[in-house]
Order: structure tokens, then sequence, then C-alpha cells
């Protein structure tokens, strides 16, 4: 069952000239690790603003097309509606952090639908938990870490239990390390309770082992949707000016040279080097 | 970054953090109260010292002794004030009451700002907004008045940033007259003022994103419920408003000279 289905979605923003997005359709289906990438301005955050109904009740401007998810019409549904279906998480942590202290943040979410008091501290334990910040909750956000503020609005959104958890480059403002950190979190969360998983990263050396399906934009437009492995390995994704991981231009050029190192691609360099060391151990 | 030390709201947990702060701003409001209606100085000491034990109990005396020393000049500027319009005043000459009544109107400037003192260094920002909250205030003030507390030090981390920006461009604050310095900060403030802008249109973004708005009916994490503590902080502020009323009705209160 797809949970973000958008039927040839373009979108222009009020005052622009052309559309950010065009003819876009994509199918998301539950339970997945997506991955969008492309170079920058290609429309991905655009893309993301769709999903929760931000745009078009929030920038207005002119949407075309149809976007559905988690069942739901985006056009016909407010941004508080979708907000319990959709997570979504920003690039900047300190700008979406409001409270004073980080379990405040993380009852926001709860505290306006209205859930009573049992619940809420029900959830946001679970959610602090989940993502391992539990002994900072009654800290400021202002005085944690850089990484620990991404957790804290991650797990902000997660305590409205949403399905689909989108997530606009959490880590553009980490350390690689911190940002390692949060995607290991991410992925256990798409393990462990099966959330949906929408990511939109450029760093793939880091992510790409993670997804389970990739979709590549340029200029508003998908250009490629289909297995990481697949589209990898592909040529042209190089050209368009993704990042793709070092291992898997490895294993590439090793190809090209006439070595063969198996017939998967591989996609971290924990997978590129275990092929190694079986051609050679072989020998 | 000594700026922001006082900007920190850790949780602190004694006896008078944890009262209600509700009841901590009517008890201050009473002592106002009393502060005003004496002008002798035995009540108005009597009102200081009752103050200690609250301090003590906070373990807030290093910043109630900070604030102290902040109102020490105005209370020295209150008291010359008064000595020398008392002395034009009463014929060029100065008796012991005249100094006790300086000194009274000291101490009454002295009282009442250290009874806010006490509240504000014993009341989180996060108590303080939830208090409002509860005592039916529109929670949009209630949520401006914590997003501005918890955006105070971002923006002057920003700030501080801008001007570093600026200078290493060459701009030089320290320059010119007072007009000019004043003019010197344009190039901070223009972009600050842009970013916060910006940053307030990505919060509202990320409010949207988490209900905002959904319901008319809010709830909140936490309650505020009155304990044993605030009862008796209660009954004491009752109990110094019906005494005061009753001293000031019907007993006249002896100036020190007088009992002297």
């Amino acid at each position: 069952m797809a949970v973000i289905e958008t039927k040839n979605v373009s979108y222009t923003y009020p005052g622009a000239t052309k559309p950010s997005i065009s003819d876009v359709t994509i199918k998301v289906e539950k339970g997945e690790f997506v991955l969008i990438t492309g170079p920058s301005g290609c429309g991905k955050t655009t893309l993301c603003r769709c999903f929760n109904g931000l745009i078009p009740h929030f920038y207005q401007g002119e949407l075309k097309g149809e976007v559905i998810v988690a069942g739901m019409d985006v056009t016909q549904h407010q941004t508080h509606e979708m907000a319990k279906h959709v997570g979504l998480v920003f690039q900047n942590p300190e700008n979406q952090l409001f409270a004073l202290s980080v379990e405040k943040d993380v009852a926001f979410g709860l505290e306006n639908l209205g859930y009573p008091r049992e619940e809420m501290r029900k959830r946001v334990d679970w959610a602090l938990n989940l993502t391992g910040i539990y002994d900072l909750r009654e800290r400021s956000p202002h005085e944690v870490s850089g990484g620990q503020q991404q957790r804290v609005a991650i797990a902000a959104v997660l305590a409205m239990q949403p399905e689909i958890i989108v997530l606009d480059e959490p880590t553009s403002f980490l350390d690689p390390l911190s940002a390692e950190k949060i995607f290991d979190v991410i992925y256990e969360l798409n393990q462990k309770i099966g959330i949906t998983v929408v990511l939109v990263e450029h760093r793939l050396d880091l992510t790409a082992k993670y997804a389970n399906h990739i979709i590549i934009m340029d200029e508003g437009k998908v250009c490629f949707d289909g297995s990481p492995r697949e589209i990898l390995s592909a040529e042209e994704t190089r050209l368009i000016g993704v990042g793709i991981p070092k291992a898997t231009f490895l294993y590439k050029l090793l190809k090209k040279e006439g070595i063969n190192l198996s017939n998967v691609t591989p996609l971290s360099s924990e997978e590129l080097s275990k092929l190694l060391r079986g051609v050679l151990e072989a020998k | 970054m000594s700026v922001f030390d006082g900007l920190k709201f850790r949780k602190v947990h004694s006896p008078i953090h944890n009262l209600d702060p509700r009841m901590k701003f009517i008890y201050v409001i009473a002592l106002f109260v009393v502060a005003i209606l004496f002008g002798q100085i035995i009540p108005l000491l009597a009102l200081f010292v009752l103050q200690l034990p609250f301090v003590l109990l906070a373990r807030v005396q290093r910043q109630w002794l900070r604030s102290l020393r902040g109102a020490a000049f105005l209370a020295a500027f209150i008291f010359v004030i008064n000595i020398v319009t008392r002395f034009f005043y009463s014929g060029y000459v100065l008796t012991g009451a005249d100094w006790e009544y300086s000194a009274a109107m000291s101490l009454r400037f002295v009282v009442l700002v250290e009874s806010f003192s006490v509240f504000f260094l014993t009341t989180s920002p996060d108590h303080l907004g939830l208090a409002l909250e509860q005592t039916r205030v529109p929670y949009e003030f209630s949520f401006a008045f914590t997003t501005a507390v918890r955006f105070v030090p971002v923006l002057a981390e920003e700030a501080q940033t801008i001007m570093d920006a600026q200078k290493a461009r060459g701009l030089e604050m320290e320059k010119g007259n007072f007009m000019k310095k004043i003019r010197n900060y344009i190039p901070v403030l223009i972009p600050l003022i842009v970013s916060a802008i910006r940053r307030s249109l990505e919060l509202a973004e990320a409010m949207e994103s988490r209900a905002w708005g959904a319901t008319k009916k809010r709830t909140n994490l936490y309650a505020l419920k009155l304990h044993r503590g605030d009862f008796a902080l209660l009954a004491l502020t009752v109990g110094i408003l019906a005494v005061s009323i009753y001293v000031y009705l019907f007993i006249p209160v002896p100036t020190l000279v007088e009992l002297l």
C-alpha cells in the first residue's frame, strides 16, 4: 500500500516565474526507507513541504496535480491535521525547538492536539527513550549540542506517532560523527517500529546502505526512481552531480578495468571491504 | 559568556523554587503593599529580614547579594535626595528623625527591589509561562513570552557572530563620536533583523508541522498544583497583611529616635 503518492505534481512559489517542481510522480510504500537526493535547488525541500500540506496551505502559490499522503489529499486537509500522520524534521535544529525544556518541546505537538496528560507523559517518555535523550529531558534545548537538538526534533515528531517521518537534510548542520548517530537513530526507528522514512540527504556515503528506495531529482524533476544498487551503479547518476558512495565508485572503476568483484553493487565501505577480502583471500 | 549566565534555565529544586509561581506573586504583591503602607524604619526592617529565610532556603544568596549591590547605587541616590530636601525644608538643620526618614525611604526601595528579585531568582521562565497559561492568559501570549526567553541567548550569540564578521570586513565599531558610534551599529542591526525574520518564518513552519492550532482546548504536559507549601505561603501572606493593616490602623509605629 502506498503511503505517499504524487501524481503529476507541479508547484510554483508565489512570485516565482518558473515552477520549483514540475510533473513529479512518485510512490512511497509503507515501511520503506526512501532517500531523496539531487543537487542543491533541485526541489527536494519543496517536495517535502508538499507531504504535510505546508504547500499549499502555508506557502500558498500554485499547486497542480495530486498529493495523497496517508490516504488524505493534502489540499483538502490543513497542516495540523496532516501532522498526526506525517512528521517533518527540518534542516536547522535550532529553529524548530521553541520550549524551555527538552521534554516540553517533545510534548508541544501533543499539547496542541489536546492529549490528556497521562497519555502525553507516556508518549513523551517513549519518544525520549527511543531517540536516546531521556537524560536530557530537563535541559534547555539551547544548552544541548546540535546533534542532540536534532534528536529532540525527531523525538518531538515521533511523539505524535506519525506513520511517516520526513527529514529534510537533518544533518547538514552537524559534524559527520553526530550525523552518523542521527542516521542510526532513524534507521532503528524504521526497523523497530516500521515507520516510513523519507530522508533528503546529500551524503550518500553515509546513507545509501540504509535505503531501499532512492529518488534522484534534478531541476525540479524526478530523473531516477528505483532501488539503490541499480541507480547508483548507473553512469548517468554521477553526471548530474550526485555524490555516489565512494565504495560504489571504486567498485565501478574496478569493473571498468575488467575486475568484477561481484554482481551486486556495494553501497558501503563495509560491503566493499568484504568483497575485496573475499577476492584477495581466494587468491 | 557571563552575559548568558543569567539565562540558563536549568531546573533547580528547592522548597522555594517548587512553590507555585502564582502564590509567590501574590506574596510579592502583599510585601509591596505593606512596604508602601509604612514609612517607618522598623516595619521596613522587619520586611527586609523576612525575606532572608526565603533567600537562604532557595540558596540564591549569591545572586541575591549581586542584585542588592545593583540596587545600592539607586538606594544611595534616594537617601541623598531625601536628606537634601529635608535639609532645605526644615530650615538648614538636620535632626535624627530626618536621617531616619531618609534611611527608611531607601530601605523601602531596597525592599521593593528585593521582593521582586527573590521572585524572579526562584521562578524559572518555564514556570512563569505555565502560570500565565493557567491563569487563562491566552496561550499565544504565554507562548510568545517563553519563546522570547528561549531565543534571547540565540540572538545574542548571533549578534556576536555578525559583529565579528563585520569587524573582519573592516568595520570599526568603537570609532568616532557618540552619533557615529550609534551609526556603526547599523551594519550589525540590519543582518540581525533580517536573520531574525527568516528565523521566525522557519519557526512558524515548524510550529505548523507540529499541529499548532489543531484544537481550541490545548492541554499541557505540566500542571500547577497547590501543595502544602503553597498553602503555608498563602497563610503567611494573609497573616502579614492582616498584622500590617491592624498595626497601621490601631497602633502608632514608633520611630527609632523616639525609642532611644
